[in-house]
C-alpha cells in the first residue's frame, strides 16, 4: 500500500485522508478536522455564490455537512481513481444541496466540536464581486492550504525557537506591501546577508509543509502530483 | 488561524514555486515563462557572467522529470540555429530537476503577429520554423507539438523552435513522453494543430507527416483570414485528415511555400489560365508596369498630337 | 542582373513596341519593317548608355533624368533624318528613355530594391 514519496518530501505524518477513514472514532475526527480546516471555507463559499444561500443556509448547510463527513461514510465512497478529493468534496456538497431540497423538513445533526469563523467568512464572500464559484472555490481551497501551512510552519518555528524566521517570512512574504532586506535587517538587528539567508530557508520550510499537508489531503501520487500543480504550478490556474 | 488575502496567496504561490539556487552557480533574476511541465527563469550564470534560462518543474514528480530530461537530451543532440542550444541538466537541492539553455530573447510568434506583418514576411517565418524541423527529422526526432505558442522569434527576425518536451526519437527505445497511464500522457499535444491519428492516440503510427500536419495548421494560421488560394491548398493539402495525403516530409512542404513566396507555381494547387496569367503578371510586376506605363504614355501622345 | 544588361534588354524591347505603335500612323505603316528595325536598335544604343550611366551614378532621379534626355535625343536624330514628324517621334523616344532608366535602377545589381530571398 505505501508508495515511495518523490524525493524531498518525507512523510512526517499520517494521511488525512487514511484518519478519516479509519476505524477508530478518534483517528476519524483528527482527520476530519485536518480536512475541514482546509475546506470549510472554500464549501461555505461555494454555498454562497453557487448555490446562493443565505448566511445562515450555508453556515447551517457547511456544518451538516462536515457533520455527514464524519458520520455518514461519504469519505468512505471517495475513489482516487476517479476524481481527486477537491473535486468529490463539491460534488458531494452538491449532493446536500439537492437532497435538503427534496427533503423541506431536514433534521439537524451535530456539527461535532467543528467550528469555523463564518463571521469573518461572510463578510469576505459579501465583498466579493468578481470570478466563477468554481475560481472561488479553487482560491479558497489554496487560501486553506497556505493558510494551515504557515499555522504549522509558525508552530515549529516557534518550537525550534526559530520565531524570528516565521517573522520574516510574515513581514516579507505576507504583508500588503513588501519591506526592502535592508529595512527588514534593521528592525531585527540582523545584516542583509542573514535576512536573505533565513528568508530562503523559511520559505523552503514552507514549501515543505505546504507539500506534506497536500500529501495528507490527497490519497494516491497522482492526486498529490495534480494537487501540486495546482496549487504551485503556472498551469494550475 | 492565519487570514490570507489574494495578493499573498498569489505571492505565496510565486514564492514556492521559485526554484532553490542556492549551491549553484544562478542567480534568480526574474520569470521568463510558463509551459505545461514548468516555469522558465531567466538566471544569472555567476560562473560565466551572463544571463541564461532555467526550466524547472514547479514539483518534483518522477515522469514529468523524465520527460524533462529526455527534453533537454533531445535538445542536446539538436545543434541547429533554429532550436535553442541546452547547456546543462540536474537537480536543484529542493529535489526539482531543471536544464538550463540559451536565454532568447524575443517574442513568442503568436505576440510577434500583433504587430502584423506583410505576408510575405509571415511566410519566410514559416520557412525558418520549417527549417528546424526538417533539420530534426533529419536527425530522427520528431516535435509534436508544433504550435504558435512554442515558436519564439528573436529581435532580428531569427526563429527558435521551443518546448520539445513531447518529442519522439525515432529508432531510440521510447518517446519523450512518460508511459504511464495518467490522462495527459494519453493525448499529447494541442488540440488544433494536432495530427487527428495523433489526437486519436495512435502514438505508434505518428511519424513525420504529423509534424507536417501542425506545421500545416500554423501557416493557416499565419495565412490569415483571407489567404491567397495557392496558400489555402498548400495549408489544405498539409492538414489532409490521411497522412498518405499530406506532404511526405516538410522539405516537400517547405519547397511550396518557397515557390509560393517566389510567384511559382505550387505542386499544391492546379491552378487556371486566367489565375496563371495572374501570377505571372504579378511576378512580373514591375515589367508588366513599364509596358503598361509605356503604352498609356503612347497613347497620351496620339491624343495630344493627333497620330 | 548586370546593369547595362537591363539597360539593353529593356531599351531593345521598348523600342519594338515603340516600333510597332507607328503602325496607327497611315502613312508610316508601309515602312514598318524598317522603322521597327530602326527604334530597336535605337533603343538597344540608348538601354546601354543609360545602364552605363545608372551603374555609375545609381541615383533613380538623375538616371530618370538622363533616360528621358538620352531617349530624346535619339529620336531627334531619327526626326531629323525623316524631317518631319519632330513631336510624334521625339516624346515617345523620351518615354522610352524615360523608363528603360527606371528599369535599369530597379532592376539593375546592387540596386537596394532587389526583392529578398527567405
Amino acid at each position: 500500500m505505501e508508495e515511495p514519496l518523490p524525493r524531498g518530501f518525507p512523510a512526517t505524518r499520517h494521511s488525512a485522508l487514511v484518519a478519516a477513514r479509519s476505524a477508530d472514532a478518534a483517528e476519524r475526527a483528527r482527520g476530519l478536522e485536518v480536512i475541514a480546516s482546509v475546506y470549510w471555507r472554500p464549501i461555505y463559499g461555494y454555498l454562497r455564490l453557487r448555490w446562493r444561500r443565505s448566511h445562515d443556509e450555508a453556515k447551517d448547510l457547511a456544518q451538516e455537512f462536515f457533520a455527514t463527513l464524519l458520520h455518514g461514510g461519504l469519505l468512505d465512497r471517495f475513489d482516487a481513481r476517479r476524481a481527486r478529493l477537491r473535486t468529490y468534496l463539491r460534488t458531494c456538497v452538491d449532493g446536500v444541496v439537492a437532497s435538503q431540497d427534496r427533503a423541506a423538513a431536514r433534521h439537524k445533526r451535530g456539527g461535532g466540536s467543528l467550528t469555523f469563523d463564518f463571521e469573518s467568512a461572510r463578510a469576505e464572500v459579501e465583498a466579493q464581486t468578481a470570478g466563477s464559484p468554481d475560481a472561488a472555490f479553487e482560491r479558497d481551497w489554496a487560501r486553506g492550504v497556505f493558510a494551515m501551512a504557515l499555522e504549522r510552519l509558525r508552530g515549529e518555528c516557534e518550537q525550534n525557537g526559530k520565531a524570528q524566521h516565521f517573522a520574516l517570512l510574515e513581514q516579507y512574504d505576507l504583508g500588503d506591501q513588501r519591506p526592502t532586506y535592508a529595512a527588514l535587517a534593521e528592525r531585527h538587528g540582523l545584516t542583509v546577508t542573514d535576512v536573505t539567508n533565513r528568508l530562503h530557508r523559511v520559505r523552503g520550510e514552507l514549501r515543505r509543509v505546504t507539500l506534506e499537508i497536500l500529501r495528507e489531503l490527497t490519497a494516491s501520487d497522482d492526486e498529490f502530483r495534480q494537487e501540486a500543480r495546482a496549487l504551485l504550478g503556472e498551469g494550475g490556474r | 488561524m492565519i487570514r490570507l488575502g489574494d495578493g499573498a496567496v498569489e505571492r505565496l504561490r510565486a514564492v514556492l514555486r521559485e526554484p532553490d539556487l542556492s549551491k549553484t552557480r544562478y542567480r534568480l533574476v526574474g520569470v521568463a515563462g510558463s509551459g505545461g511541465m514548468g516555469t522558465v527563469y531567466v538566471v544569472e550564470d555567476v560562473d560565466l557572467c551572463r544571463r541564461v534560462a532555467l526550466k524547472v518543474l514547479d514539483v518534483a514528480d518522477g515522469a514529468i522529470e523524465e520527460r524533462l530530461r529526455r527534453e533537454a537530451q533531445v535538445l542536446g543532440r539538436l545543434e541547429h540555429p533554429g532550436i535553442v542550444p541546452v547547456h546543462e541538466v540536474g537537480t536543484l537541492p529542493d529535489g526539482r530537476a531543471y536544464y538550463t539553455m540559451k536565454w532568447v530573447q524575443g517574442d513568442r510568434l503568436d505576440r510577434h503577429l500583433a504587430g502584423k506583418p506583410a505576408l510575405g514576411e509571415r511566410l519566410r517565418l514559416f520557412l525558418r520554423i520549417a527549417e528546424a524541423v526538417s533539420f530534426a527529422h533529419a536527425r530522427g526526432v520528431l516535435h509534436r507539438d508544433l504550435k504558435p505558442e512554442n515558436v519564439m522569434v528573436g529581435a532580428f527576425g531569427e526563429v527558435l523552435v521551443l518546448d520539445w518536451g513531447l518529442a519522439k526519437v525515432l529508432g531510440g527505445r521510447a518517446a519523450v513522453a512518460p508511459a504511464s497511464g495518467t490522462d495527459e500522457s494519453a493525448v499529447l499535444g494541442t488540440p488544433g494543430f494536432m495530427a487527428p491519428e495523433q489526437a486519436a492516440g495512435q502514438s505508434g503510427s505518428v511519424d513525420a507527416r504529423a509534424d507536417v500536419y501542425s506545421l500545416g495548421a500554423i501557416l493557416r494560421w499565419l495565412g490569415g483570414a483571407a489567404p491567397p488560394a495557392a496558400l489555402a491548398a498548400i495549408c489544405n493539402k498539409a492538414l489532409a485528415e490521411r497522412p498518405g495525403d499530406r506532404y511526405p516530409e516538410v522539405a516537400a512542404l517547405a519547397a511550396d511555400v518557397l515557390r509560393l513566396i517566389d510567384g511559382e507555381a505550387v505542386s499544391a494547387h492546379a491552378e487556371g489560365p486566367l489565375e496563371r496569367l495572374l501570377r505571372l503578371m504579378r511576378r512580373h510586376r514591375v515589367a508588366v508596369g513599364i509596358v503598361l506605363a509605356y503604352l498609356a504614355g503612347r497613347a497620351l501622345i496620339f491624343f495630344l498630337t493627333g497620330r | 542582373m548586370n546593369t547595362i544588361l537591363v539597360g539593353v534588354l529593356v531599351g531593345a524591347a521598348l523600342g519594338i513596341l515603340d516600333g510597332l505603335t507607328a503602325w496607327f500612323t497611315p502613312e508610316a505603316r508601309a515602312d514598318l519593317g524598317g522603322i521597327v528595325v530602326g527604334s530597336t536598335f535605337k533603343g538597344l544604343l540608348a538601354g546601354a548608355l543609360i545602364g552605363l550611366f545608372a551603374r555609375k551614378v545609381r541615383s533613380l532621379g538623375w538616371t530618370l533624368l538622363f533616360g528621358t534626355f538620352v531617349g530624346a535625343l535619339f529620336a531627334f536624330f531619327i526626326a531629323q533624318i525623316q524631317g518631319k514628324y519632330y513631336l510624334q517621334i521625339i516624346l515617345p523616344g523620351s518615354l522610352v528613355g524615360l523608363l528603360t532608366g527606371y528599369a535599369t535602377i530597379r532592376y539593375g545589381k546592387s540596386a537596394a530594391a532587389v526583392p529578398a530571398r527567405g
